[in-house]
C-alpha cells in the first residue's frame, strides 16, 4: 500500500517573533513494514538554518531557525510511504511466549540489542503506582501469553476509557487519566506502556498517522485529524509488536510510523522556542491518502 | 624572631605538643591524626609549621585570624545558601591552619586522580559514542540509561581536543589508617577552584610568615592550564577563541566564584539570556552588537543549558545551544551530558574499566561500594544497611542524596529498604570511612576536625594537571560523613609541601601576565543594564539621603522660634519629602496629622525600614542587588565602601534626642560612602562602556530627581518666609547653597534658585548640566548601521535639550495665583520626556523584554 501523508502545522502570533528555534519529528523512518520513498518539507518564512540528523533512537529530526521578524509560521511535510502488509498478522505459532520467556531473552541480550532494555525503565510520563500495577495485573498473569495479554489490555483501555479530545493536555499525569477515564491516543499509549513496564516488559511509544479515508463500508478510524500514537511491546520470537488502544486493534497497514521513543517526550512531533512577548494560535491538519 | 634555627626534632617534639596551644586538641580527641605520627611524634611538616606558628604567639594568631575573616568579608567573598532567607551573601569562612599534604602523599594523589580523570574521560567518550562498555557487559546499561545525567540529545557529539572531559574534581578523604579514598567525582561544573585561590591569596597576605621554611607549591599552573585547556577545545582550530563563563546568576551558591574567576581569567561573565543562537553559532549580546562565542566554561548544570532539547522550563540556558555543539561551532567545558559521570554506581566498576581501557589497576582505590542493581550486592546492602551510606546514582534536585544508615530509626530503616527494593538499580551502598583528624583553628582554639579535600584537575595536552593545592572543608560533626559547604562549616587552604625551591608564595605572582587580553567592546547587554541601574540607584539613595538629612536637620535644630512660619515650613518639607521619595502615604495620606505630631517615627521608618518602598534602606537594597549582578566590575576598595554602607544601615536607633543625632550621622556616613563609591568607580571601572552606562544611569536619575525636588517644593505659592525656608532646604539638599552665595551674592530668590538648579551649565547639580551629558552619552552609543535620522532616544534627549534652551526663566519664576503654573508645566513636560528614555534604551540595548518563550506542540 502506498500513502501520501500531508502534515501542516501553522502558528500565528499576536506579537511579532524575532527569532525561533524549532525541532520537528515529522519525517517517517524506515521500518520492517514501511519504506519512506520521499519527503518534502516546506517552511514559510524560509528558515535561516536547517539541520537534519538522526536522534538517539534513530528517528529523523529536523531543526530549523527563523532569524527575522515574522508573524506566522507554517511547516508542511509531505511524505510518500510504501507500507507492506504487516508481518505481525501471520505469526500465530509464535504467540505463546510468556512474561518469563521475554524476561529470559532480555537477560541474555548482548551488544546492540541491549538497547531494548531501556524500554523497561519508568519515565516521568509513564510512572508506575499501585493503580497501574492493579490495572495491569488484570491482563497479565504468569502463564498467559504476552501477545494475548497485550491484546486484552488494548481492548480494556478501549472499553474503559473515553476518547475525548481536549480533556487532557500533554502535561496531564497518568493519575488524572486513571481517575477521569478520559483522554486521547497519547494518554492511552502512556497508560499501556506504564502497565507493560510495571510487569517487566519493554514497551515503547510510537508516533505516526492513520489513514484518513477508509475504504468504502469500513468505519473511519479515530485520530485522523492530527498525528496519532500507539504503543509497541517486545515479545520473544516476534520482536516489537504494535497495538493501537485508541482503535482497539493491532497496528495494520493503515498505520504509518514516524518514529518511537520511551514516551511522548522523546518523539514529540514539533517543539519550539520563540523570542516574543505575545501569545500564539495554532492549527494542525493531517491528510493521509492512499495512492492508486 | 631572630633565631630561626630549628632544634632537632627528637628534642623539640615533646615540648611542641605540650605547648598550651594544643590544650584543646588533645583534650577533645586523643588519637592518631594528621598531626601526630604512629610513633607518637609530631609529623615533620607539621612541626615546621607549628614552630613558626608558636613564634607568632597566640594573641598575634588570633588577631591575624580576625584579619583573615575581615579581609574575606571586605573582598566580598561569599557563599549563597539556597532556600535560606538569610543565606544570600553569607561570608566565607577560612581557618588559618592549612591542611598539609606531604610530598609522598601528593605523589599518589596526583597520579591517582590524573589516572581517574583519564579513565572518566574515556568513559564519557564511550557513553556518548560507541558504548562498548555497555555492549561488552563491563558496566550495566541501567547504571547509565537510568541516570538523569545521561542526556540522549548529546549522543555522538564530540568536541575537538584531546579530551572530552576538560575539568575534573574529586573529593578525597583520608581514613584514620592514613589511606586515601575518593569519595565523590565531580564532572558537571566543579566548583571551588576560585575559593581555593582566594583562600591562598588571603593566607599569603595575612600570615605570610607561616609559609617560611615550608616550600608550598603554587596554584597558578592550574589556572594557566585551564586557560590552555579551554583554548585547545576551540572550534575550527581557532587560536584566539572568545571564551565566556556561563553563570546561573547572582543567586547561585557559588556566584562569588564565577565573578572571581571571570576577573582572574579575563573571561566575560554571562548569563543564559546574554547569549543567543543564530546561524548555528552562539553569540554574545553586547552593547555594540553580537559577538561570536567560541568556548563556554559553564557553571550551569547541563540539563538547564538548552531549553529546546533539554529541560524546556529552564530560564538559565540558551535555546539552540546543542545544535551549535552538534555542528561543531561551539565547545563547552565540561560538555553537556558529562554529569552522567557523577554516579556513585560507577565506583564498583572502575577497577574493571581501568583494566579494559588502560590495562592498569587503579592507583587510588575507590571507596567500597555496592550497586544494588545486582542481586548479590542488593542483599549485601540490605543486610548491612546500618553500617553503610546509601546513595542514589544521581544527585536529586531536592535535598541531600546520601543517607547514613546509622542515623536511621528502625522505621526509617525499613522505609529505606523498601525504597531500595522498589528500584534497586537506582541505589548504591557505600562503606563508611573513619576520617582522620586535622588541627583546625575554630573559635580561637586549636581543635581536631574532620576534613574533606577537594582537588581540581584540568585537561593538559595528553594528560591531566592537578592543582597543587585545593579546597578543604572541615567539620566537627562526627556522625556526618558528608561534609558540605551547603551546611556551613569552615574552609581551609591545602598546602602541598614540595622539596623544590620556592619560598613564601607571592600573591601577585598568581596573576597571569596576559590577563590584560580583554575585549574592550564586550560589555554584555545584561551587565550594561545592571550598571545603568546601579547608576540610577546610586543617585536615588544619595538624593533621598540628602533631602532626608535636610528635613531632619531642620526638625532637630534647636534655638528655633516656634513661629507659624517655621511650623508651616516643617509641614511643607515633610510633605515634599514624602512626594519626592514616593514614600506615600507618609505625610500626605489620611493619617498625616498623626505623623506630623510624631514626625521622627515616620522619618526613622523611611530611613531604616527595608520593606518601605521608596525608603533609604529599600533603595539601598535595590542598589545592592544591582551591584551583585555585576560584581566583577568593582574593585576591592569599592567593596570596602559597600560593606561600610551595609553596616551603616544595619541597626536601628532609639527615638531619643541622641537617636535623632545618630540618624543624621548615619545619613552623613551613607552620603560620604555613596560619594566615595562614585569616585572610586570613575577610577577603577575596567571597561569604558561600563562607566558610560553607570554614569548614564546617574545623570538620568539626577535629572529626574532635581525636577521632582522642584516640583514638590517650589511650584506652590507660599508666604515669603516659608518660600525662603524651602528654597534654602532645596539648595542644601542639592549641595548648592554655597554655590548660590558665591555666584549671586544676594539673598535667596525664586528666580535665582531656578536659574542655578535648572539652567546653570556649570553647576554640576543643575538639570542643564545632566542633560548636556546625557545627550553626549546617548549620541555616542553604538549604532547598528549609519542613518541620518535620529534614534528614538536621541530624539527624546534632543527634545528635552531644546525645551530647556527655549525656556524663559523669568516667566517660569512668576506665580499665577496660588501656583507657579508655568514652572510646573515646564517641569512636567521634561520629566515625561526623560522618563521615557529607560524603556527606549532597554528595547534598543538590553532586550530584556524578550525572554524566550517555550511552545510545545501537541
Amino acid at each position: 500500500m502506498k500513502y501520501i501523508v500531508q502534515h501542516t502545522t501553522s502558528y500565528s502570533y499576536l506579537e511579532p517573533v524575532s527569532l525561533c528555534h524549532n525541532i520537528a519529528r515529522l519525517v517517517p523512518r524506515n521500518t520492517r513494514e514501511q519504506f519512506c520513498n520521499n519527503t518534502s518539507i516546506r517552511i514559510t518564512p524560509e528558515p535561516d538554518r536547517i539541520n537534519e540528523y538522526e536522534d538517539f533512537f534513530g528517528n529523523k529530526v529536523i531543526y530549523f531557525s527563523i532569524e527575522k521578524e515574522h508573524w506566522e509560521l507554517t511547516v508542511n511535510v509531505t511524505s510518500e510511504v510504501q507500507r507492506t502488509a504487516s508481518g505481525q498478522m501471520k505469526m500465530p505459532v509464535y504467540h505463546n511466549a510468556t512474561i518469563q520467556d521475554v524476561q529470559k531473552e532480555i537477560s541474555e541480550l548482548k551488544n546492540d540489542s541491549l538497547e531494548i532494555k531501556q524500554y523497561l525503565f519508568e519515565t516521568p510520563m509513564t510512572p508506575i503506582d499501585e493503580d497501574i500495577l492493579l490495572y495491569a495485573s488484570k491482563s497479565f498473569t504468569k502463564e498467559r501469553s504476552v501477545f494475548e495479554a497485550a491484546k486484552d489490555l488494548t481492548e480494556r483501555i478501549y472499553k474503559d476509557f473515553e476518547y475525548k479530545p481536549g480533556h487532557t493536555t500533554i502535561s496531564t499525569p497518568l493519575t488524572e487519566l486513571m481517575a477521569e477515564r478520559k483522554g486521547v491516543c497519547q494518554d492511552f499509549a502512556h497508560l499501556a506502556i506504564a502497565c507493560l513496564r510495571s510487569v517487566g516488559l519493554p514497551a515503547r511509544y510510537v508516533s505516526g498517522y492513520i489513514e484518513t479515508l477508509s475504504p468504502e463500508g469500513v468505519e473511519k478510524l479515530i485520530g485522523v485529524d492530527a498525528s496519532h500514537a500507539w504503543f509497541s511491546v517486545f515479545i520473544t520470537n516476534m520482536g516489537w509488536v504494535d497495538f493501537d488502544p485508541t482503535n482497539n486493534c493491532l497496528v495494520s497497514d493503515q498505520h504509518i510510523t514516524i518514529g518511537w521513543g520511551r514516551d511522548y517526550a522523546d518523539i514529540a512531533p514539533m517543539e519550539g522556542i520563540i523570542l516574543s512577548s505575545g501569545s500564539h494560535e495554532l492549527t494542525v491538519s493531517v491528510d493521509v491518502k492512499r495512492e492508486h | 624572631m631572630a633565631d630561626c634555627t630549628l632544634t632537632p626534632t627528637e628534642k623539640m617534639t615533646p615540648n611542641l605538643l605540650a605547648n598550651p596551644i594544643f590544650r584543646d586538641y588533645f583534650d577533645i580527641h586523643q588519637s592518631y591524626g594528621e598531626l601526630v605520627g604512629e610513633d607518637g611524634k609530631i609529623r615533620p611538616h607539621w612541626e615546621t609549621f607549628f614552630q613558626t606558628y608558636i613564634k607568632l604567639g597566640e594573641t598575634e594568631i588570633l588577631s591575624r585570624n580576625s584579619d583573615t575573616l575581615r579581609l574575606l568579608k571586605e573582598n566580598g567573598v561569599t557563599y549563597n545558601i539556597y532556600g535560606d532567607p538569610n543565606g544570600l551573601n553569607r561570608p566565607w569562612k577560612l581557618d588559618n591552619i592549612p591542611f598539609l599534604i606531604s610530598k609522598e602523599e601528593w605523589n599518589s594523589i596526583e597520579s591517582g586522580l590524573s589516572q581517574r580523570a583519564q579513565l572518566l574521560n574515556l568513559v564519557l567518550e564511550d557513553i556518548y559514542g560507541e558504548r562498548n562498555l555497555i555492549k561488552k557487559g563491563i558496566i550495566p546499561i541501567e547504571l547509565i540509561y537510568n541516570h538523569s545525567g545521561f542526556l540522549r540529545p548529546c549522543n555522538k557529539i564530540k568536541q575537538p581536543g584531546k579530551h572530552q572531559l576538560i575539568l575534573y574534581s574529586a573529593d578525597v578523604a583520608k581514613s584514620t589508617e592514613g589511606k586515601l579514598w575518593v569519595v565523590n567525582d565531580r564532572t558537571q561544573a566543579p566548583s571551588g577552584s576560585g575559593y581555593a585561590l582566594e583562600n591562598r591569596t588571603t593566607m599569603t597576605r595575612v600570615i605570610p610568615e607561616l609559609f617560611n621554611g615550608l616550600k608550598v607549591r603554587h596554584l597558578s599552573p592550574y589556572f594557566t592550564s585551564l586557560r590552555n585547556g579551554l583554548n585547545e577545545i576551540a572550534p575550527h582550530g581557532n587560536l584566539n577563541p572568545r571564551i565566556v563563563i556561563l553563570t546561573p546568576g547572582s543567586k547561585n551558591e557559588t556566584y562569588f566564584e564565577h565573578s572571581y574567576l571571570s576577573s582572574y581569567l579575563g573571561f566575560t561573565l554571562v548569563q543564559g539570556n546574554d547569549l543567543i543562537v543564530k546561524d548555528n553559532f552562539v553569540w554574545l549580546k553586547t552593547l555594540g552588537g553580537l559577538e561570536r562565542v567560541d568556548v563556554i566554561l559553564r557553571r550551569v548544570d547541563d540539563v538547564y543549558c538548552d531549553p529546546l532539547e533539554l529541560r524546556p522550563d529552564s530560564q538559565l540556558g540558551i535555546p539552540g545551544l546543542l545544535q551549535c555543539a552538534r555542528s561543531g561551532n561551539v565547545s563547552i567545558a565540561n560538555p553537556l551530558g558529562s554529569s552522567v559521570l557523577e554516579n556513585p554506581g560507577l565506583m564498583p566498576f572502575l577497577q574493571q574499566i581501568s583494566r579494559y581501557f588502560l590495562s592498569e589497576d587503579l592507583i587510588l582505590p575507590t571507596i567500597a561500594s555496592w550497586w544494588c542493581g545486582q542481586p548479590k550486592e542488593l542483599s549485601y546492602v540490605l543486610d548491612h544497611i546500618e553500617s553503610l551510606v546509601i546513595k542514589k546514582i544521581h544527585r536529586s534536585p531536592t535535598g541531600s542524596s546520601s543517607i547514613d544508615g546509622a542515623s536511621l530509626s528502625p522505621i526509617q530503616l525499613e522505609a529505606c529498604k523498601q525504597l531500595i527494593k522498589a528500584n534497586p538499580a537506582m541505589y548504591v551502598g557505600q562503606e563508611k570511612v573513619e576520617i582522620s583528624l586535622s588541627p583546625s583553628l575554630i573559635d580561637g582554639r586549636i581543635v581536631p576536625q574532620k576534613v574533606l579535600y577537594r582537588s581540581f584537575l584540568v585537561s593538559n595536552q595528553d594528560q591531566y594537571l592537578a592543582m597543587a593545592g585545593g579546597l578543604v572543608r572541615s567539620s566537627s560533626d562526627a556522625s556526618n560523613f558528608i561534609i558540605s559547604s551547603q551546611s556551613g562549616g569552615f574552609s581551609k587552604d591545602a598546602w602541598i609541601i614540595s622539596p623544590e625551591p620556592g619560598r613564601v608564595v607571592n600573591a601577585l605572582k598568581e596573576i597571569p601576565e596576559d590577563v590584560a587580553e580583554t575585549y574592550n567592546d564586550m560589555l554584555p547587554s545584561h551587565a550594561a543594564e545592571n550598571l545603568f541601574w546601579v547608576g540610577r540607584y546610586t543617585e536615588r539613595v544619595l538624593g533621598n539621603a540628602r533631602f532626608l538629612r535636610t528635613v531632619m536637620q531642620f526638625l532637630a535644630e534647636g534655638n528655633k522660634l516656634l513661629t507659624e512660619n517655621n511650623r508651616e515650613t516643617e509641614r511643607k518639607l515633610f510633605q515634599s519629602f514624602t512626594r519626592y521619595s514616593y514614600t506615600l502615604p507618609g505625610f500626605v495620606g489620611e493619617d498625616a496629622e498623626e505623623r506630623f505630631a510624631d514626625p521622627w517615627n515616620e522619618l526613622k521608618d523611611v530611613l531604616f525600614n527595608e520593606k518601605r518602598p521608596g525608603g533609604i534602606k529599600y533603595n539601598f537594597l535595590q542598589f545592592h542587588k544591582a551591584i551583585h549582578e555585576v560584581r566583577d566590575h568593582w574593585s576591592t576598595d569599592t567593596w570596602r565602601v559597600i560593606r561600610g554602607m551595609e553596616e551603616e544601615l544595619q541597626n536601628g536607633v532609639p527615638l531619643t534626642h541622641h537617636g535623632h543625632l545618630q540618624m543624621i550621622h548615619t545619613l552623613d556616613n551613607l552620603i560620604t560612602s555613596v560619594v566615595a563609591f562614585i569616585g572610586l568607580n570613575r577610577e577603577s571601572i575596567s571597561r569604558e562602556q561600563g562607566w558610560i552606562m553607570l554614569d548614564l544611569g546617574r545623570k538620568l536619575e539626577q535629572s529626574l530627581l532635581v525636577i521632582t525636588m522642584l516640583k514638590t517644593t517650589m511650584v506652590k505659592k507660599n508666604n515669603d518666609q516659608v518660600e525662603y525656608n524651602l528654597q534654602q532646604s532645596v539648595l542644601m539638599s542639592n549641595e548648592s547653597l554655597v554655590n548660590y552665595r558665591y555666584k549671586y551674592r544676594r539673598p535667596l530668590q525664586n528666580l535665582l534658585v531656578i536659574d542655578l538648579l535648572l539652567f546653570d551649565p556649570n553647576n554640576p547639580r543643575s538639570l542643564t548640566y545632566q542633560v548636556v551629558r546625557l545627550k553626549s552619552y546617548l549620541q555616542n552609543l553604538p549604532k547598528n548601521g549609519a542613518s541620518y535620522s535620529l534614534t528614538e532616544y536621541e530624539r527624546l534627549i534632543l527634545e528635552a535639550d531644546t525645551l530647556i534652551k527655549l525656556a524663559d526663566k523669568h516667566e517660569l519664576a512668576k506665580a499665577e495665583g496660588e501656583e507657579y503654573t508655568k514652572l510646573n508645566t515646564f517641569l512636567s513636560k521634561i520629566f515625561n520626556i526623560l522618563s521615557a528614555i529607560p524603556g527606549v534604551l532597554s528595547k534598543a540595548f538590553f532586550k530584556h523584554e524578550l525572554t524566550p518563550k517555550t511552545i510545545i506542540l501537541r
